[in-house]
C-alpha cells in the first residue's frame, strides 16, 4: 500500500469538508427545514403547491418541454455521432471537435442567438415578411422557442456520449450483418443500435435533467406566460421572498432529475441482459 | 462505405443548427443599427466599444474572473488528493467516498445556489463573494476528483512502488512521479472547471451582493431589460476567447481527449 490509512483519512478530510459545508448541509436545511423562511414547514407548502392549478401547469410544461427537447436532441445528435464514428480517420478528431465546442460557450451567448432568429427583426420574421407570408408572426415566449434553444444546448451531449458508445461498435459487425442479407436499416435497428444504446441513454438522461433545470434558456425565450420550475422557482427566491415556497419548488425538481437518473440507471441495466 | 443519404440529411442540418445560431450573433454585434437584427444594417464596430465601456460588465468580469480562477484552484487542490486516495487504496466505504465527491453533479445548480443563498448568504452572513467561491468550488469538486482520477486509473502504480523502493520518500515519489503522470487529467480539468464556472449562470443568480455580480449573470439582466446589440457583441469576444481556450487545449493535451474522460 502507497498511502498509510492514517495519510489517506488527511487526504479525503478537506474534500469531505467541502462538500459537506458546500453541498450536503445547506442543501438538506434548505430542501427540508429552511429557518429563514416564514414557514419552514416544506412539506406542508408541497402539499399546497400540489393542489394550485398554476404550479401543476408549470410543472406539466417543464415535463413536456424536456420530453420533446430530448427527443430532438436524439433525433439530430445520434446521426451526427454515427456520421462521426464513420468517417474517415483523419476527419473524425475536427468534426468531432466542431459537434461539441458550443458545450464551452456560454448558455447566455447560445441562447441568446435565438432571440436573433426568432426575434421581431429576427432572420425567420425578415424572411417571413419578405416572403408576404406573415406579418409579424410571434415565436419568441413560445415553448417552440423554448424547446428549439434548449435543444440547441443539450445536442453536443447526446453527439458526445453516442459517439463514445459507436466509437467502440465494430464497423465490420455491421457489415456482417449485411453480408448474411439485412438491410442496411434492418443491420441498423438490429446491430448498431442496440450496441449504442448505453452510450444514447447517458446522453438523453444527460439532457433530460438539463432541460428540466436550465434557467436562462426559459427566463430568455419562454417569458412570463411560459414559466418553467427553474424560472418559478427563482420568482418564489427572489421576487415573492417566499422562500418555503422556494423550498417546495426545489424540492420537486430535485426529485425530477432524481427520477430521470434512477430510470436510466434501470432502462440500461435491462438493456444490457 | 456506403452512402445513407437520409443520415447525411440529418447530420448536416444538426451541424448547422448548433454552429449556424453562433455565427449570426457574431454577425449582428458588427451592426451599425440600434437594435438586434438580422440582415443587422450597416457595418460598425461602436457596439463593441460600447460594451467594453459598460462599467457593470467590467466589474462583473473582474468578480467571474476571480472566481473562476479560485473556484478552479480550490476544487483542485483539494479533489487531486481525493483522487489519489480513491484511485490508489482500495479500503471500506470506498464507493460511498466516491459517490460522495461526486454528488454535487447530480442536483439541479439552481437548487444548489439557492440553498447556498440561504443558509450561506442570510443565515450564516457570509459574503456574495465568498459563497460564490465555496458554491464554484462544490460545482467544480466532481470534475476535479473524475477528470484527474481517470488519468490516474491509466497509469501504473508500479512507477510509483518502484520510486518508494528505490528510496525516495512519499512527497518525493508524489511530486516526482505521480504529478507528472497525472498532469494532462489536471490540465483538462482545470480547462473544464475554468469553463464551467465562468459560463455559469443558475448557481451564481442568486449568490450576488452590492457591486458584485458575475458576468453572465450581468448579461442575462442586460438582455431582460434591453433589445440593443450590446450583449452581442460581448458574446462575440467571449466566442473569440473560448476558441483560443479551445485551440490551447488542443495543442497542451488535445481537444477531443479532454471531453472523453
Amino acid at each position: 500500500m502507497l498511502l498509510s490509512r492514517r495519510a489517506a483519512g488527511l487526504l479525503l478530510v478537506p474534500g469531505l469538508a467541502l462538500v459537506a459545508f458546500g453541498f450536503l448541509y445547506p442543501f438538506a436545511v434548505t430542501l427540508f427545514a429552511p429557518p429563514a423562511a416564514e414557514d419552514p414547514n416544506v412539506l406542508g407548502k408541497l402539499g399546497g403547491m400540489l393542489g394550485d392549478g398554476y404550479v401543476l401547469e408549470v410543472v406539466a410544461r417543464t415535463i413536456r418541454v424536456a420530453v420533446t427537447t430530448t427527443a430532438c436532441c436524439l433525433l439530430l445528435g445520434f446521426p451526427v455521432a454515427y456520421m462521426i464514428s464513420r468517417a474517415p480517420q483523419r476527419r473524425r478528431g475536427l468534426l468531432l471537435a466542431l459537434a461539441i465546442f458550443p458545450l464551452l460557450l456560454s448558455t447566455v451567448v447560445r441562447t441568446f442567438s435565438w432571440l436573433v432568429i426568432l426575434g421581431r427583426n429576427g432572420l425567420i420574421s425578415t424572411i417571413l415578411n419578405d416572403l408576404r407570408l406573415a406579418d409579424g408572426a410571434q415565436l419568441l415566449y413560445t415553448e417552440f422557442a423554448l424547446v428549439a434553444g434548449l435543444t440547441q444546448l443539450f445536442t453536443p451531449i447526446v453527439i458526445l456520449t453516442s459517439y463514445s458508445s459507436l466509437s467502440h461498435v465494430d464497423e465490420a459487425l455491421e457489415e456482417a450483418a449485411r453480408g448474411l442479407g439485412a438491410g442496411p436499416g434492418k443491420a441498423f435497428r438490429q446491430v448498431v443500435l442496440p450496441l449504442a444504446l448505453p452510450g444514447v441513454l447517458v446522453g438523453a438522461t444527460l439532457a433530460f435533467a438539463g432541460a428540466i433545470t436550465a434557467f436562462t434558456t426559459p427566463l430568455l425565450l419562454g417569458g412570463t406566460r411560459n414559466r418553467t420550475l427553474a424560472t418559478l422557482l427563482y420568482d418564489y427566491a427572489n421576487v415573492k421572498l417566499d422562500w418555503g415556497g422556494a423550498s417546495a419548488i426545489a424540492l420537486i425538481m430535485t426529485a425530477l432529475v432524481l427520477a430521470a437518473a434512477v430510470a436510466s440507471g434501470r432502462l440500461s441495466k435491462a438493456g444490457a441482459v | 462505405m456506403r452512402r445513407r443519404p437520409v443520415l447525411t440529411g440529418l447530420a448536416a442540418l444538426a451541424m448547422a443548427f448548433l454552429l449556424g445560431p453562433i455565427l449570426l450573433v457574431a454577425a449582428t454585434a458588427f451592426t451599425a443599427g440600434d437594435t438586434i437584427e438580422f440582415p443587422p444594417q450597416g457595418l460598425s464596430t461602436k457596439w463593441f466599444a460600447k460594451a467594453l465601456a459598460h462599467e457593470p460588465f467590467r466589474g462583473a468580469l473582474t468578480t467571474s474572473l476571480l472566481v473562476a480562477a479560485g473556484g478552479t484552484a480550490i476544487a483542485l487542490a483539494v479533489g487531486i488528493p481525493a483522487a489519489l486516495v480513491l484511485q490508489r487504496r482500495r479500503f471500506r466505504g470506498r464507493g460511498a467516498a466516491e459517490a460522495l465527491f461526486l454528488s454535487p453533479a447530480i442536483v439541479p445548480e439552481l437548487v444548489l445556489g439557492f440553498a447556498l443563498f440561504q443558509q450561506l448568504m442570510v443565515t450564516m452572513r457570509i459574503t456574495a463573494l465568498g459563497a460564490l467561491l465555496i458554491g464554484h468550488s462544490v460545482l467544480l469538486l466532481p470534475y476535479a476528483v473524475r477528470v484527474t482520477g481517470a488519468s490516474l486509473a491509466l497509469s501504473d502504480p508500479a512507477l510509483e512502488e518502484a520510486g518508494r523502493g528505490l528510496g525516495a520518500g512519499p512527497f518525493r515519489t508524489f511530486f516526482h512521479i505521480t504529478l507528472p503522470v497525472m498532469m494532462p487529467g489536471i490540465v483538462s480539468a482545470a480547462m473544464l472547471s475554468f469553463l464551467t464556472s465562468f459560463n455559469n449562470v443558475p448557481l451564481s443568480l442568486l449568490l450576488n451582493g452590492p457591486g458584485v455580480s458575475t458576468l453572465p449573470v450581468e448579461m442575462l439582466h442586460y438582455v431582460e431589460f434591453s433589445f440593443d446589440p450590446v450583449v452581442a457583441a460581448v458574446s462575440t469576444l467571449l466566442l473569440g476567447a473560448t476558441v483560443l481556450i479551445a485551440l490551447v487545449t488542443e495543442r497542451l493535451v488535445g481537444f477531443n481527449k479532454v471531453f472523453s474522460q
